[in-house]
């Protein structure tokens, strides 16, 4: 009993930190239709921006995150409002082409500039755990999943109640009407992207205090949100949420009672299942399949 | 949602592999099986992709080896020294991209290789080599899989993949309490897996109880599963046949969940990356590692001197501290350029007769291959990270200081 209460424990805390990697690239998908295959590439990117604070000048991962936050989402403007938005109402084959290559250019410019060893951000609280009756409560992890819900919270409150948060809904349902509309569509777009990368870095910089991380770890992490955001579904801010939290708690119930090495595979059968009965995600919403590009 | 996505991500990235991968052409003949000119090698690397850190130290070891015997006129063939001349190719940590690359290397007129880093990269050009006739030292390919198929032309100058986790048993079984119970976890890759098959075989001889068995897919950051089926079992001692990542995630999630075994941990290849300690700091206290070499293992050649020489010269050549990454590229490196000189030519055929029958010590240690290939005649190391640095502490000729033990300060 203890054991599974430990797995189950584990796994919401780890499918938090998995919502948090996800929940930009979902919301990216979403709005724009456009699958960011540079995604994981700026999470290693916002975890490396913490990482060095955290080296050179001592700073606290979680304060860390803060200025990962704003270099992504700096960059994020940048390449929406100068590079993605030149090709945004182009087949989806060219968004595919232009973000693979900026994930190429990023990943190897990584590698340039950190070499490819494995880092971690150390810290003399994020490995200790609480112990609450027979399970251990992980701290770093409690609070990466902290982070990830309030994130996932302040995200919602951000687009249902704010008027640049509503525009941006807005451009994602209609593009063509909220241009009538007086919305700047390109500006709302960049802001998006912004967003999203900002959310990336976070997510790193939480990764590279509970665990470790190089360049070569950021498709992985590309996939994991791809996998991520169509199970929880699109055009629902808790859509990562929701899917983050069941891909966590099916590998940590899967690698606790079958081999461990069935773990991703259990993952991408729950992912065909959902599909099969809820083909537009567990929470996302039909509306998305069928929206007009104008 | 639009079913088409996932398969347009799959297509664009294959396209783009497949373009990758092809654009090599074939170029103007630079034999390394011709008398007369610099003596050219072929090696392909995994200079980018998730292998580009070892790749790079790989990169650094053969270049090393190239200066070094370049600096001494260059490879004895006959009566003339030729230089050395070591050609590189990115693989970008494919496999099939590693095999490809040895046949442009063959259409080239290279024939004499130095292997990719990995078991996997080894075993797809090994198979590569043996067709096209060409020889091969593999430097970092430790799985007992790629000699078993019956290859002529591959020759591995590190010990075999089964003693890597078998050697920290054997520390284990010699310190006081000797663990009486152990868990192994592992990577289920091809190298891990013969790795840990290689450690429960000598825990079940030294006596001990093998009291899990537990896989991870390789490349796993989170291993709470593993460590959360073995916790329950108590086991004196958990050893893990990991990779660096894997190795990191063990030691901190096991202090995150409470899993102290009393006795400590080993982690065959992570320990003794320097990043090991870094990543981890005072966690990484003690734990276990196994090596290909040390700056202490024993013997010594005219190229490198001793393992002492070659620490010093890789510090002062790349501004770190020695790697076995390091160590075994350049031994690869020198028991091809120690063939070639013995064989007096640089014909395919002559230098794989010369590597069969190769006998020499090293500053990697005894170099001397069994009928299938492997070097069995050296022992490996094992080392502990003490203060973060790992110092050797098994085999006792070797050792620098003694083992912490129990690891754990159960």
């Amino acid at each position: 009993m203890t054991a599974f209460a430990q797995a189950t424990l584990y796994g919401l805390l780890q499918g938090g930190l998995l919502a948090l990697i996800a929940v930009g690239f979902s919301l990216v998908w979403g709005v724009m239709n456009v699958i960011n295959l540079a995604h994981g590439a700026f999470v290693i990117l916002g975890a490396y921006v913490a990482w060095k604070l955290n080296a050179a000048l001592g700073l606290d991962p979680f304060l860390g995150m803060l200025a990962a936050a704003a270099v992504l989402f700096v960059l994020g403007y940048v390449v929406q409002r100068y590079l993605v938005n030149l090709v945004v109402n182009a087949p989806i084959f060219i968004t595919l082409l232009l973000t693979f290559g900026l994930s190429l250019l990023l990943v190897q410019g990584m590698n340039i500039l950190f070499t490819a060893n494995y880092r971690g951000i150390h810290t003399s609280y994020a490995s200790e755990s609480l112990a609450v009756g027979g399970v251990r409560v992980p701290l770093g992890r409690l609070l990466a999943f902290g982070v990830a819900v309030a994130v996932t919270l302040l995200l919602v409150a951000f687009v249902k109640r704010t008027r640049t948060g509503m525009s941006i809904m807005a451009t994602g349902m209609d593009r063509g009407a909220a241009r009538l509309m007086g919305i700047r569509a390109h500006h709302v777009y960049a802001l998006t992207f912004g967003i999203a990368a900002a959310l990336a870095g976070m997510a790193g910089s939480m990764i590279g205090t509970v665990g470790s991380f190089n360049p070569a770890a950021a498709g992985g992490y590309t996939l994991l949100s791809f996998v991520i955001a169509v199970l929880g579904g699109l055009g629902n801010m808790y859509g990562a949420l929701v899917g983050g939290l069941v891909i966590g708690l099916v590998e940590s119930w899967g690698g606790q009672y079958l081999p461990g090495t069935w773990v991703s595979a259990l993952a991408f059968a729950v992912l065909v299942l959902v599909l099969i009965v809820r083909p537009s995600g567990l929470v996302g919403r039909a509306f998305y399949a069928s929206r007009v590009e104008v | 949602m639009k079913t088409t996505k996932p398969v347009l991500v799959l297509a664009t990235a294959t396209a783009l592999a497949l373009t990758a991968a092809g654009c090599g052409s074939k170029g103007a003949s630079q034999s390394s099986g011709s008398d007369s000119g610099p003596l050219t090698i072929g090696a392909s690397l995994s200079l980018t992709g998730e292998l580009a850190r070892e790749g790079q130290l790989t990169k650094e070891g053969y270049q090393l080896c190239q200066s070094k015997v370049n600096a001494k006129g260059g490879v004895k063939v006959g009566d003339t020294k030729r230089k050395l001349s070591i050609k590189y190719q990115d693989d970008t940590s494919e496999p099939d991209t590693a095999a490809q690359l040895v046949d442009q290397f063959n259409d080239k007129g290279i024939k004499l290789m130095l292997a990719s880093y990995g078991s996997t990269n080894t075993e797809a050009q090994a198979a590569v080599v043996e067709r096209n006739g060409q020889v091969m030292v593999d430097s970092a390919g430790a799985d007992d899989k790629i000699f078993q198929k019956g290859y002529q032309r591959t020759f591995a100058v590190l010990s075999p993949a089964t003693e890597y986790s078998a050697s920290i048993v054997d520390a284990m079984a010699d310190a006081d309490p000797a663990p009486k119970t152990v868990a192994f976890l592992s990577a289920d890759d091809g190298f891990s897996k013969t790795v840990t098959k290689g450690g429960i075989a000598e825990a079940k001889k030294k006596g001990m109880k093998v009291v899990g068995e537990e896989y991870f897919p390789a490349g796993s950051t989170d291993v709470s599963s593993s460590l959360n089926k073995v916790k329950g079992k108590n086991p004196d001692a958990i050893i893990g046949s990991v990779h660096l990542e894997e190795g990191v995630a063990i030691v901190k999630q096991a202090h995150e969940l409470h899993v102290v075994p009393s006795g400590g941990f080993g982690e065959t290849v992570a320990p003794p990356t320097p990043d090991f300690a870094k990543t981890l700091g005072d966690q990484a206290e003690n734990v276990l590692g196994s090596s290909q070499w040390t700056p202490t293992t024993q013997g010594h050649d005219t190229y490198f001197g001793t393992a002492k020489d070659y620490a010093a010269d890789v510090k002062a050549t790349f501004g770190h501290a020695p790697d076995y990454h390091d160590a075994e590229a350049s031994a690869a490196c020198l028991a091809l350029t120690l063939a070639v000189e013995k064989a007096g030519s640089a014909k395919p055929d002559k230098v794989r007769d010369a590597l069969s029958s190769l006998d020499t010590p090293s500053f990697f240690g005894h170099i001397k291959f069994n009928s299938k290939g492997q070097n069995v005649y050296k022992p490996m190391s094992v080392i502990q990270v003490q203060n973060g640095e790992a110092v050797t502490v098994w085999p006792q000729s070797a050792a620098e200081t003694k083992m912490v033990w129990p690891g754990t300060g159960a």
